[in-house]
C-alpha cells in the first residue's frame, strides 16, 4: 500500500513539474510577444507621426479653427488629401501588428481563468 | 470527492485545476498497478510503467473527450506502454525458444514474430484479445458468431502450443 502511495506521489510530482514548465513557458512567451508587439506598434506610430509632421500634413486640419461653413466644405477634400499623404506601408504594418496584438490579448483573456487555476494549483501543491 | 464523476474531474482539469488529477491517480493507480504487475512481475519496471501511463494520460487530457469513459482509455495507454516495453525488450526472447503459455496469460502474446506463425485472421483476433476485448466484442466487430471466434482461438492456441 505504501508502494502505491509512493507511486501516486511520484506521478503527481512529475505532472506538476511538467505543468509548471509548460505554464511558465506559456506565460513568458505570451507576455514577451505582447510587450514586443506593443512596443513595435508604439515605435511605428511615432515614426508615422514624425513623417506627417515633417510633411506638415497636420496643417490640412487647420480649417477646424474656421467657421462651420468652411469646415463643411473642406472636411472631405482635406481628409482625402491627408489619407493620400499617409505613409501607407507603415500604416499596413501598424494595422497588422495591432491585429496580432488584439488576437494575443483575446487568447490571454480566454485562457486567463485556466492560467489562474493552474497557478492556484501550483501554490497548493508546493505549499503542502 | 465521492459523487463527482470522472467527466466533471476531466472538465476541471481542462480548466486548469490540475490538483483534481490526484483523484484520477488515486482512483486508478491500484488497478493499473496490479494489471501491469501481473504482466511484468518486476517491481521497478511496473512502477515506471504505471508512472508513464498516468503521465501519458495527463498529456492527452487536453484532447480527451470527457464524454468518453476514462477507464478504457487508460487501459488503451497501458496496452501501448506494454507493447513499447515488450518491443524494447524483444531481443531477450529467442525466436526458437519453445514457449508454453498458460491459459490465463493468452493476452501476453504480443511478440510479433511469434504471431507470424498464425494466419492473418488469427493474428487479428489475438491482437484484439491483447487490446483487452472480450470474445463477444471481437465476434461483434468481425461480424462472426461467437463460437467461430472461440474455435479460431482454439486452433491458434494449438499452433502456438498453448495447452488448454
Amino acid at each position: 500500500m505504501n508502494n502505491i502511495k509512493g507511486i501516486e506521489q511520484k506521478i503527481l510530482y512529475k505532472i506538476y513539474k511538467i505543468e509548471v514548465k509548460k505554464t511558465i513557458g506559456q506565460i513568458v512567451s505570451e507576455f514577451t510577444l505582447i510587450i514586443l508587439i506593443a512596443l513595435s506598434s508604439v515605435f511605428i506610430f511615432s515614426v508615422i507621426v514624425e513623417i506627417l509632421n515633417e510633411q506638415a500634413s497636420f496643417d490640412l486640419f487647420d480649417f477646424f479653427r474656421d467657421d462651420f461653413d468652411t469646415i463643411r466644405e473642406s472636411l472631405l477634400n482635406n481628409s482625402l488629401l491627408f489619407v493620400q499623404e499617409l505613409p501607407l506601408p507603415l500604416i499596413y504594418i501598424l494595422i497588422g501588428l495591432l491585429l496580432v496584438l488584439i488576437w494575443l490579448l483575446f487568447i490571454l483573456f480566454i485562457n486567463f481563468n485556466k492560467i489562474k487555476n493552474k497557478l492556484v494549483s501550483f501554490y497548493k501543491f508546493w505549499l503542502k | 470527492m465521492a459523487g463527482i464523476s470522472d467527466k466533471d474531474i476531466i472538465k476541471k482539469i481542462k480548466n486548469g485545476e490540475i490538483d483534481q488529477y490526484s483523484y484520477i491517480v488515486k482512483k486508478y493507480t491500484t488497478l493499473i498497478y496490479r494489471f501491469i504487475k501481473r504482466k511484468l512481475f518486476k517491481k521497478e519496471e511496473t512502477d515506471d510503467l504505471v508512472q508513464n501511463v498516468f503521465i501519458s494520460f495527463y498529456k492527452a487530457i487536453e484532447k480527451f473527450d470527457e464524454k468518453r469513459p476514462v477507464k478504457p482509455y487508460i487501459f488503451q495507454i497501458v496496452q501501448n506502454e506494454l507493447k513499447m516495453y515488450y518491443r524494447s525488450n524483444k531481443k531477450l526472447v529467442s525466436l526458437d525458444e519453445n514457449i508454453y503459455l498458460e491459459d490465463d496469460r493468452l493476452q501476453d502474446i504480443v511478440n510479433d514474430d511469434y504471431l507470424n506463425h498464425l494466419s492473418q485472421e488469427e493474428r487479428n483476433i489475438f491482437q484484439q484479445i491483447n487490446k483487452g476485448y472480450s470474445y463477444q466484442e471481437i465476434a461483434k466487430q468481425l461480424k462472426k458468431p461467437l463460437n467461430t471466434i472461440k474455435s479460431i482461438v482454439r486452433r491458434a492456441r494449438g499452433k502456438l502450443k498453448i495447452d488448454r
